[in-house]
């Protein structure tokens, strides 16, 4: 087959098969579902989370998943014959908020057209049971392999540094671009600041999800307020408020690792205004608080001073080096069972 | 494609035969008598005595002879698959039990979760890759080795940035190392809770890696003088990163590329992770793309908020390193149960410390009041698990089953009793105190704890 035939063919192909949008891309959707899965999940093993579960939802009126709890206005729009289709899919993936005002999915929406079109294809996958329906094989690309000559060994320029003279310098921009770690006493803040009232907007779409909108986490994502005086109770709460030693950990860990499944998304001046939502939400600043790499380092957590060193080794029960355990009748009476396992009837099947 | 219909025929029932149908036409007729396991194995319901061939391994209640050994077996007479069915071999089709398996009422999300090691299907000291317990804090990141880079900087003469291909230039070392969650048998702090060695003790492998000591990475980027930490990360979503010292640094750290002889799994960071002998977990970082070089520690999440360890006045340890003496007892177990009934046992475990050897590990069927030292066996090598038995004549009445292990420092694995009394029940991680079961006098056996 000549190289134009087979292009011809590929097109009609690919325009038989691709209803959806000619950049929509399954493949690309289910990395950027990454960014939902936080809330929701999909496949023949989901469960509703957060949100509920999307198997088969597509071309279906909207607020069918059994056993969800709906919040009242998307019940409203789905009662309003809310249907999901690649139309509405798309408004909804662009601003959940504002397409349906009040509903449970605080999520700031996906700006690219290209990228909601191919998380729609890639939702699109997954029938009512959660089977993955496998969707048009791609003809494949094959590359022209262009074979250039061996170098010679001699060829080969060997640097200078080290003892083995391996690798290369990094460069400065390579180092600018991963060296994105803070430390307590304020090394690696980037310049920049934000303050509570634009962090509570920005934790709204980004963290309440999984955190609660007051930081009281949602079902067992980490609670990131309160807890104070807790650390001493049977169930102490552990929050950034009441047990970070330092609070560069929650700049340095928003930064990169939040949003969970979106990581390294948000601004230098974003995560400020975070950290200092954050501050606000554990009543250590108040609302007009504005958090800058100047001030920063003043800020003290109320734990710092709790934290001791690792001195296991002075531990009362530990038995010197040259005494032995006791071998035999080390007690009068006979083992008795006090607590069991199986009466808290925690363990997973083990089918 | 003949090969492959010989191996598995069509077949009919027709009276007393089953009749093969092959390729070409060709028919062969078995008595049905015959093929009565093939059958069963199939889903063909049948009438008839079929109770020869479904007795159980109790070699005493064979009273009629074992068509297993009477009868002519399937794999006696047809060929099996030919070499390239399995081009990456697996595990028996038969071994269904020895897979990992979560806690999913743990953690919020198995992006950010864990399973457990099925340490009772497994023996001798070496965990298989596909059994190696899993911890992500960003789900698996897959990186095409092509694409993976080692950069090297903050304190250092000369930044560097190394491929794999560099990597696999510097001289390489194997050894055997344990990789123990801090958190493992955390769940036990407050009582017996969960039913079974995969789930109380089973965030523990054992793998040899093959690597480079990260001392002579450290040397080809030139440590300045006030050089005393390091801050690994991983490539991952989480970015997860954990500060070390120099010492352990300069001591016996690896960043490996294999695991028992093949390079990492995925799920183990392919294509580098950082190896920290006998010290949590957590700070082995996987998918690993950077070391920075410091003067101080940087109190990351992963050293504040999480694996610090909580006391009952409310103060915390941190830098909580080493994980410490510890063993249980794998078989029996509650997931392993003696199905056997009384007679000759073998009881076999697992034992390790984060300082070096085991020396000694003693077992208890009375609940601790009286010890026999157990066989150690198998290679004995500084912070690796260590395999050990204790065979002995079971009288079939109950036991309660306890190990306890002594390194070769003279630590002895303590009792719960002696860590809740000096740590209270907050503490999530390093719980190494001795694990009770107990075993009925009909063999099922389970999690307890006793006075």
């Amino acid at each position: 087959m000549s190289l134009r035939k087979t292009i011809l063919g590929i097109s009609a192909f690919m325009a038989l098969v691709c209803s959806a949008p000619a950049l929509a891309d399954a493949a690309d959707g289910e990395k950027l579902f990454g960014q939902c899965l936080a809330c929701h999940q999909i496949g023949e093993s989901a469960k509703h989370l957060f949100g509920p579960k999307l198997n088969g939802m597509s071309n279906k009126p909207a607020g069918l998943a059994e056993d969800y709890v709906y919040s009242g206005s998307f019940k409203k729009a789905a009662q309003s014959g809310l249907k999901w289709d690649d139309e509405s899919l798309d408004k909804f993936l662009e601003a959940p908020l504002d397409f349906i005002v009040g509903t449970k999915m605080a999520f700031p929406g996906v700006k690219s057209e290209e990228s909601r079109a191919s998380i729609i294809a890639y939702l699109k996958e997954f029938n009512e049971n959660g089977e993955r329906i496998k969707a048009v094989v791609e003809p494949k690309i094959i590359k022209p392999i262009v074979i250039e000559p061996r170098k010679l060994a001699t060829e080969f320029v060997v640097p200078k540094h080290g003892v083995l003279h391996l690798g290369r310098r990094a460069l400065d921009e390579e180092v600018v671009a991963w060296d994105i770690d803070i430390r307590p006493d304020g090394l690696g803040l980037p310049k920049g600041s934000g303050n509570a009232i634009d962090g509570s907007e920005l934790y709204e779409n980004h963290c309440a999800s999984c955190h609660g909108s007051f930081g009281e986490g949602t079902v067992r994502w980490p609670v990131l307020a309160g807890g104070e005086d807790t650390l001493t109770e049977e169930r102490p709460e552990k929050t950034v408020g009441s047990y970070w030693p330092y609070l560069s950990t929650v700049y340095d860990y928003i930064r990169r690792a939040m949003p969970f499944g979106n990581a390294r998304s948000l601004s230098d001046d974003d995560v400020y205004a975070i950290t200092a939502y954050i501050l606000y939400l554990n009543d250590l600043e108040d609302e007009e608080f504005e958090l800058t790499s100047e001030n920063f380092t003043s800020i003290r957590m109320p734990n710092e001073e709790n934290f001791t060193a690792d001195n296991r080794h002075e531990e009362s029960y530990r038995l010197t080096n040259n005494s032995e355990p006791c071998m035999n009748n080390c007690a009068d009476i006979p083992a008795r069972i006090i607590q069991r396992a199986r009466v808290l009837d925690v363990t997973p099947d083990s089918e | 494609m003949g090969w492959i219909s010989f191996y598995l025929p069509k077949y009919i029932v027709k009276n007393e035969y089953i009749v093969y149908i092959f390729s070409k036409g060709y028919r062969e007729w078995v008595p049905i008598s015959m093929k009565r396991r093939t059958l069963l194995k199939r889903g063909l319901a049948l009438g008839g005595g079929v109770g020869a061939s479904l007795a159980g391994s109790n070699a005493l209640a064979a009273q009629q002879p074992e068509t297993l050994i009477t009868e002519i077996q399937d794999w006696n007479r047809y060929l099996g698959d030919g070499v390239d069915a399995r081009p990456y071999g697996r595990p028996s089709q038969f071994e269904t039990e020895a897979v990992r398996r979560n806690v999913p009422w743990l953690t919020a999300d198995p992006k950010s979760s864990v399973n457990f090691t099925p340490l009772h299907k497994i023996d001798g000291i070496i965990t298989p890759n596909g059994l190696c317990f899993e911890r992500h804090h960003g789900g698996i990141a897959e990186i095409d080795p092509a694409d993976q880079r080692l950069m090297i900087n903050g304190l250092v003469d000369t930044p560097l940035v190394f491929t794999m291909e560099d990597l696999a230039r510097f001289p390489r070392e194997n050894h055997v190392y344990f990789l123990e969650c801090a958190a493992n048998t955390g769940m036990e702090w407050r009582g017996a809770q969960l039913n079974g060695c995969q789930f109380t003790h089973g965030m523990v492998h054992n793998v040899m890696y093959t690597g480079v000591k990260l001392k002579h990475l450290l040397a080809e980027a030139g440590l300045k003088s006030n050089a005393k930490w390091l801050l690994p990360e991983g490539a991952d979503s989480s970015h997860m990163t954990r500060s070390v010292p120099m010492e352990k640094a300069l001591d016996d750290c690896l960043v490996a590329t294999h695991m028992n002889g093949e390079a990492l799994r995925p799920e183990q960071g392919y294509p580098l992770r950082l190896v920290v002998p006998g010290w949590e977990g957590n700070m082995w970082v996987k998918w690993l793309r950077r070391i920075e070089v410091g003067d101080k520690p940087w109190h990351h999440r992963e050293e504040t908020s999480k694996y610090t360890d909580l006391l009952e006045d409310g103060t915390a340890r941190r830098f909580t390193w080493v994980m410490e003496v510890k063993s249980v007892i794998t078989n029996p177990s509650p997931q392993a149960p003696i199905n056997h009934g009384r007679g000759q046992t073998v009881l076999t475990g697992l034992a390790w410390s984060g300082l070096g050897k085991i020396k000694r590990v003693d077992v208890s069927i009375d609940g601790g009041r009286n010890w026999k030292t157990a066989r150690l066996d198998g290679p004995s090598l500084s912070k690796s698990v260590h395999r050990f038995y204790y065979d002995f004549n079971w009288d079939g009445s109950e036991m309660f089953l306890q190990s306890r292990a002594i390194d070769e420092f003279g630590n002895v694995q303590p009792t719960k009793t002696d860590l809740r009394a000096a740590r209270g029940v907050n503490s999530i991680y390093h719980n190494n105190a001795i694990q009770t079961w107990h075993v009925r006098n009909d063999g099922t056996t389970e999690n307890v704890e006793i006075a």
